[in-house]
């Protein structure tokens, strides 16, 4: 009996230490934090995180531990994320269009409103690629062979739903053509299969343009201004078509996570972000930065939703 | 498993045809599961894949029926436990499921110990009795570090102890 | 031989302590089923930023290369495949553990392997940037085939009932499609429960279909899991340089064939061992023994699977393709260091690339005797421990490794269930392999079929689409001689002995 009580009474005590270091977050981070990508290795996703990586354990002397979490398109990650611990050392990835398209195709076990984002770090634009060699120089000559050939201009891309899907749906309409969008898994396989000439141009983002420059041609990228890489493609809106897209990624935490360390991530977040270095590899691999931090985030997503859901609408992708 | 074909002379492969109408069951529902996708490229191919399975459960029921001897279902092996084998799947089943909130150190533990006890045929000398409990114990805590400090994987630490 | 001024370069002391220490953690997270390797290399991942670029490779590479031959151990020894690369030599392997000759299975892998690994390896240092085509010549249709040419293994695999196992094949192509759909991105089969969105994990059910049924029949006799005939002594090496010299064609296709499967990005180990299995049964004298311990089926795996890692390199290193699932980890730790792939990289950073290619012969040699000493200590402990210990620590380590693949216990609960299945169904005939099969190739030939069907309606010739193109043609004539190749082979054998009888 008596070692009972002594053992309570050791439990209590180890029990409320732990708490009490568990609110002081005025060091945070004071332990490594562990990473969630709901990917596999190697993809963008986990590329990009693997670039903050080294700049996190730099300016916050505490290791960032990726791990993935693979499954149904990510869905299987968020969908577990507000079950985790909410302490500020469980950290997962994010990505538009998936959160917003997902959850509205079937139930995959969360909403977008359930996704606590602290910030959208950055963007992968869309871009139209060619081959290098592709009898298509400029925007308008894809056009014009599209209003000849309706349905038979063949483009690949990554996945339905996704930002290559909705990208040829919204430019088909705005250009009033009809091409054919044929959708492979995965970025890496859409752009061997536009290098092997299994389709004749790709829906693809500019980082294609990065990994295998001189092999292909971007005809036009969908930013505001021209990506620092590519001074030399166009702008959709340049060419008149009012299209700004991409697979944005971010950060978020599982609800639970007490607001002074989200606003403490996104300050970080931020500080990695304005770093040169980062920057500098970042946009030499095709990316854009992006800087939406805490108090933006739901006005960005909300934004960014009516855009989305439109298209993926007139797609057939949402019911 | 071990088949023997003296065994099954003559012997209709009851067995084979009641997997067979199990299986026509699983293409019908989804083939029903089917009906509610919109895309083409989404059903285009399990429907194809159920359509041939119901084919081939029905021949190979029609080829029964006609021909019984052709059945070639398993024996079941002359003394086997069938008790130890519920045992053990129940064993793994349970402590996983429990993981979530026992956390992997036990749950292991737990899962280890009972396998340990119904895979045990030799008798349980005093030896025995100390010592195979403490190598499971180092194993599933070796085990532990391998994955959790040098492979990074998140093994869960179980929501009674946090 | 081109760059061969890099060979000191990586003959370092470093270099060597890499491949060396690579290739052993290589071997052993291998054998563990559900570690693939995959895993292996990105857990190193952040340790290579510190690092020279050709120095992270060699030690990447030597890990990738030790994990592919370490998963022949789990597959011969507890018919489970450690990575999914080993699966058809668990058809063989495992046969030959169970009548005692596990240790000659072990060092026959492991000759083989290296074997296999050398022949990659030349082909990536020689004929790199011609042999990268191939990896775009294939579209959709392609793979489609070639999807379908791996299902016609069923054939041989289903142990005199052809009709089971079509519906087994059958049954694992419909598994295949749980969940949400790769390129459609529909949910499909998961009846609102979210434990099925992310799909059948396939290292999962490999392991549940493959292990669990043995440890099920494992518990209920007290028979020794392996028979012993002999007391374990030695490599049994000399015996098995014999046989590996006997079938050395045997060897050197199937390591080809690994080579030139693992240049496809669409493919990758697990359908080099199948294709390569395949090929060896039929250009075989002794066909009908396939399936029932033939030291030529482990080897013919075993030098395929191998050979991918040379031949994946290829299309990582030259289009910045990544060939085989590790390839893309590798490949996204060479960005994040600033190296860009390409033909370029080939006369511009020799340096970085021969450095690794000679590096990675390096290690494949290395896994010779690693691998013999690290097998033969495997068997003895399969072997030694008593059953109340074999059991629950295979148990664990299917529950721990599954759990680790996506870090998700409901992928233990359906690796477990599917066990069960895979037990019962085994019991009613059916085995599990075409269900393997149609699980892993289904996916495969779903995409090639969608995409290809969604070209070929775009453009109007659907027909010259699927029926057209001379690679596709090929592999429909292998398709055709591997289903007809029995009856043919059967009646010619009838006609000379009907002639030698005259």
């Amino acid at each position: 009996m008596k070692l009972m009580r002594l053992a309570a009474l050791a439990a209590v005590l180890i029990l409320s230490t732990s708490m009490v270091l568990a609110m002081g977050h005025g060091s945070y981070p004071d332990k490594p934090v562990n990473y969630i990508i709901p990917f596999g290795p190697g993809g963008e996703s986990d590329i990009t995180a693997r670039h903050q990586q080294p700049f996190f354990k730099k300016m916050f002397n505490e290791d960032l531990v990726i791990s993935y979490k693979p499954g149904g398109g990510g869905a299987v990650g968020w969908s577990q994320l507000n079950g985790m611990k909410g302490d500020g050392y469980t950290i997962m990835g994010i990505n538009l269009p998936h959160i917003i398209v997902k959850p509205r195709q079937k139930d995959v076990g969360f909403a977008t409103e359930d996704i606590a984002g602290v910030y959208m770090f950055h963007y992968t634009p869309d871009a139209l690629v060619v081959t290098a060699d592709s009898p298509f120089k400029t925007l308008q000559d894809v056009i014009d062979y599209a209003k000849e050939n309706p349905g038979k201009l063949t483009l690949s891309g990554s996945g339905k739903g996704t930002a290559n899907h909705l990208a040829q749906i919204r430019f088909d309409q705005m250009a009033g053509v009809k091409t054919t969008y044929v959708a492979f898994k995965g970025t890496g396989k859409a752009v061997t299969a536009l290098l092997g000439s299994q389709v004749k141009a790709e829906w693809g983002y500019t980082s294609v343009g990065a990994k295998h420059e001189g092999k292909v041609r971007l005809l036009a990228v969908a930013m505001e201004k021209r990506h620092p890489k590519f001074p030399d493609v166009p702008t959709f809106k340049e060419l008149g078509f009012d299209l700004v897209s991409g697979a944005y990624r971010g950060i978020a935490v599982p609800k639970s996570t007490p607001e002074p360390i989200r606003a403490k991530l996104s300050e970080q977040i931020a500080q990695i972000n304005a770093d040169p270095e980062f920057r500098r590899r970042m946009e030499n691999d095709g990316m854009a930065l992006l800087d939406v931090d805490y108090k933006d985030y739901k006005g960005f997503i909300d934004a960014q939703a009516k855009v989305y859901i439109e298209a993926a609408t007139e797609a057939g992708v949402i019911r | 498993m071990q088949t023997d074909p003296k065994a099954n002379v003559a012997r209709r492969d009851v067995g084979g045809m009641v997997t067979a109408a199990v299986f026509i069951l699983v293409a019908v529902i989804a083939l029903w599961d089917t009906t509610r996708m919109v895309d083409s490229d989404s059903f285009v191919f399990p429907r194809t894949v159920a359509i041939a399975m119901i084919a081939f459960c029905v021949l190979l029921i029609a080829w029964n029926l006609i021909r019984p001897e052709s059945g070639n279902g398993g024996v079941p092996a002359p003394g086997a436990s069938t008790v130890r084998r519920v045992c053990l799947v129940a064993a793994m089943l349970v402590s996983t499921a429990l993981m979530p909130w026992l956390g992997f150190i036990a749950s292991g533990l737990m899962a280890f110990l009972s396998i340990m006890v119904i895979a045990m045929y030799d008798p349980w000398t005093r030896f025995r009795k100390l010592v195979y409990p403490l190598v499971c114990t180092a194993f599933v805590v070796g085990f532990y570090f391998l994955f959790a400090e040098l492979l990074l994987v998140p093994l869960p630490v179980g929501s009674l102890f946090e | 031989m081109p760059g061969i001024e890099y060979l000191l370069e990586a003959l370092t002391l470093t270099n060597i302590m890499l491949a060396l220490g690579g290739v052993i953690a290589g071997t052993i997270i291998g054998s563990l089923p559900g570690l693939t390797a995959t895993m292996a290399v990105a857990v190193l991942v952040p340790i290579t930023f510190s690092m020279p670029p050709a120095s992270a490779l060699i030690l990447m590479g030597a890990i990738y290369t030790g994990a592919i031959y370490g998963g022949a151990y789990a597959a011969i020894l507890l018919n489970t495949p450690g990575t999914p690369s080993a699966i058809a030599t668990t058809f063989d392997g495992f046969p030959m553990a169970k009548r005692g000759d596990g240790d000659l299975a072990v060092t026959l892998a492991c000759l083989a392997s290296v074997t296999g690994g050398l022949v990659g390896a030349a082909f990536l240092l020689g004929l790199a940037p011609p042999l990268a085509e191939v990896a775009l010549a294939f579209g959709p249709v392609e793979y489609f085939w070639l999807a379908i040419f791996g299902l016609t293994l069923i054939s041989a695999l289903s142990e005199g009932n052809l009709l089971k196992g079509l519906i087994g094949a059958c049954f694992g192509l419909l598994l295949s499609s749980i969940g949400v759909a790769e390129i459609s991105a529909d949910v499909r089969f998961t009846f609102g429960s979210q434990v099925l969105l992310g799909g059948i994990e396939t290292v999962s059910a490999l392991i549940g279909l493959y292990c669990i049924p043995v440890l099920i029949d494992l518990v209920a006799t007290p028979d020794r899991h392996l028979k012993v005939t002999h007391q374990p002594k030695g490599f049994r090496l000399l015996e098995s340089l014999r046989i590996s010299w006997k079938y050395k064609f045997n060897l050197i296709r199937s390591s080809v064939i690994g080579t030139l499967v693992g240049i496809l990005p669409g493919a990758g180990g697990s359908i080099a061992g199948l294709v390569a299995y395949s090929e060896a049964r039929r250009a075989s004298k002794r066909t009908e023994h396939f399936g029932t311990g033939e030291p030529e089926g482990v080897q013919a795996t075993e030098s395929a699977n191998n050979a991918t890692v040379g031949g994946g390199f290829i299309p990582t290193l030259v289009l910045g393709i990544p060939g085989t699932p590790p390839d893309a980890v590798i490949l996204g730790a060479l960005l994040i260091q600033g190296v860009r792939t390409g033909p370029n990289l080939f006369t511009q950073e020799g340096s970085i690339v021969y450095t690794f290619i000679y590096g990675l012969f390096l290690a494949t040699v290395l896994m010779l005797p690693t691998g013999l000493v690290i097998g033969r200590y495997a068997y003895k402990t399969i072997v030694t421990v008593p059953k109340a210990m074999l059991v629950p620590t295979v148990a664990f380590m299917t529950i721990i490794g599954t759990y680790s693949i996506r870090n998700s216990i409901s992928d233990v609960i359906i690796m477990i269930t599917l066990g069960v299945i895979g037990w019962v169904l085994n019991r009613m005939g059916y085995s599990p392999s075409p269900i393997v099969l149609g699980l892993i190739l289904g996916r495969i030939a779903e995409q090639g079929f969608v995409q290809a069907w969604t070209i070929g309606a775009a453009t109007e010739e659907l027909f010259s689409m699927f029926f057209g193109r001379p690679i596709s043609l090929a592999i429909i004539a292998f398709i055709g001689l591997s289903l007809f190749y029995p009856l043919i082979r059967a009646r010619w054998i009838g006609r000379r002995r009907k002639v030698s009888a005259d």
